[in-house]
């Protein structure tokens, strides 16, 4: 599997993977109207001499391509230099194949940096690692903040009903006070690694 | 039977299918068959209490045959 223009071309706009989506399109585009682009991100990526083709591969249902893929559109809408295409995972296993975190792991999304002849010049996979380090850190303070929750290494399942659902409601709500802080660990990511394909 | 899934991992078609295959196994013979969203990549089943499988633990997703046998050695 080589991708090329063709094969490139099998891909969706970010519009009609919106227009395809079953599930979380709200959330999704809820997403997309959060996202708080820095001028000075946005000017990194207008800089580029020539547009890069980019690869998204995505499914409606995961939730870091709900908080991420939103970022990687606005920032393709506001710089005019990301031509973005959509990759159904389970439509493409060949592509997904490809492009495995750390060789096992289908994880997604997954953004794929081309130039202009399609040579490949960065890859992103699924979330920033200092953003799953400080959702870790969060975790274990919300549970050393009730006794009730237990061990964080305990089967939730464990819980009595109405202290899982409280504990579940304060892992949310973690989730959402970091979404502003993570679209910037996002676009920080990707400027950084676009500026280093282009610099090669 | 307890099976935790993560709701954001899209995990709902494995969770189905097991409790599809316990229902078929086991029809009147269990209490109880409890579905429970989470998050964090959870993919924990256990039976009476008792994990029997967990993806962090074990790693993937469970066959249904094993966790079948594990439910019959409990009966």
């Amino acid at each position: 599997m080589v991708v090329d223009a063709a094969y490139f071309a099998q891909g969706i706009t970010y519009e009609a993977f919106k227009a395809s989506m079953t599930r979380n399109r709200e959330q999704l585009e809820a997403n997309e109207r959060a996202v708080a682009l820095d001028s000075a991100d946005v000017a990194a990526f207008r800089a580029l001499r020539r547009p890069l083709h980019v690869v998204a591969i995505a499914e409606d249902w995961c939730g870091d391509v709900v908080a991420n893929l939103p970022v990687l559109a606005r920032l393709a809408e506001a710089s005019g230099k990301l031509d973005l295409r959509v990759f159904d995972k389970s439509k493409h296993p060949e592509l997904i194949a490809r492009y495995k975190k750390e060789g096992t792991f289908e994880s997604i999304p997954v953004f794929v940096f081309f130039d202009e002849a399609f040579r490949e010049v960065g890859v992103w996979i699924e979330r920033p690692a200092s953003v799953t380090a400080r959702r870790a850190e969060r975790r274990v303070a919300i549970y050393a903040s009730d006794p009730a929750f237990g061990s964080p290494d305990a089967p939730p399942a464990d819980l009595p009903d109405e202290v899982r659902a409280r504990l579940l409601a304060a892992l949310v709500t973690m989730r959402a006070d970091l979404k502003p802080w993570a679209d910037r660990e996002v676009t920080r990511e990707l400027r950084e690694l676009v500026q280093r394909a282009v610099a090669a | 039977m307890r099976i935790t899934y993560c709701a954001e991992c899209g995990y709902e078609p494995q969770t189905l299918a097991l409790a599809s295959a316990l229902m078929t196994a086991f029809g009147g013979r269990l209490s109880a068959i409890e579905l429970v969203p989470w998050l964090d990549g959870t993919f924990d089943v256990s039976v009476n209490g008792d994990l029997v499988h967990s993806m962090t633990r074990d790693g993937g997703f469970p066959e249904a045959a094993s966790v079948v046998a594990a439910v019959r050695a409990r009966l």
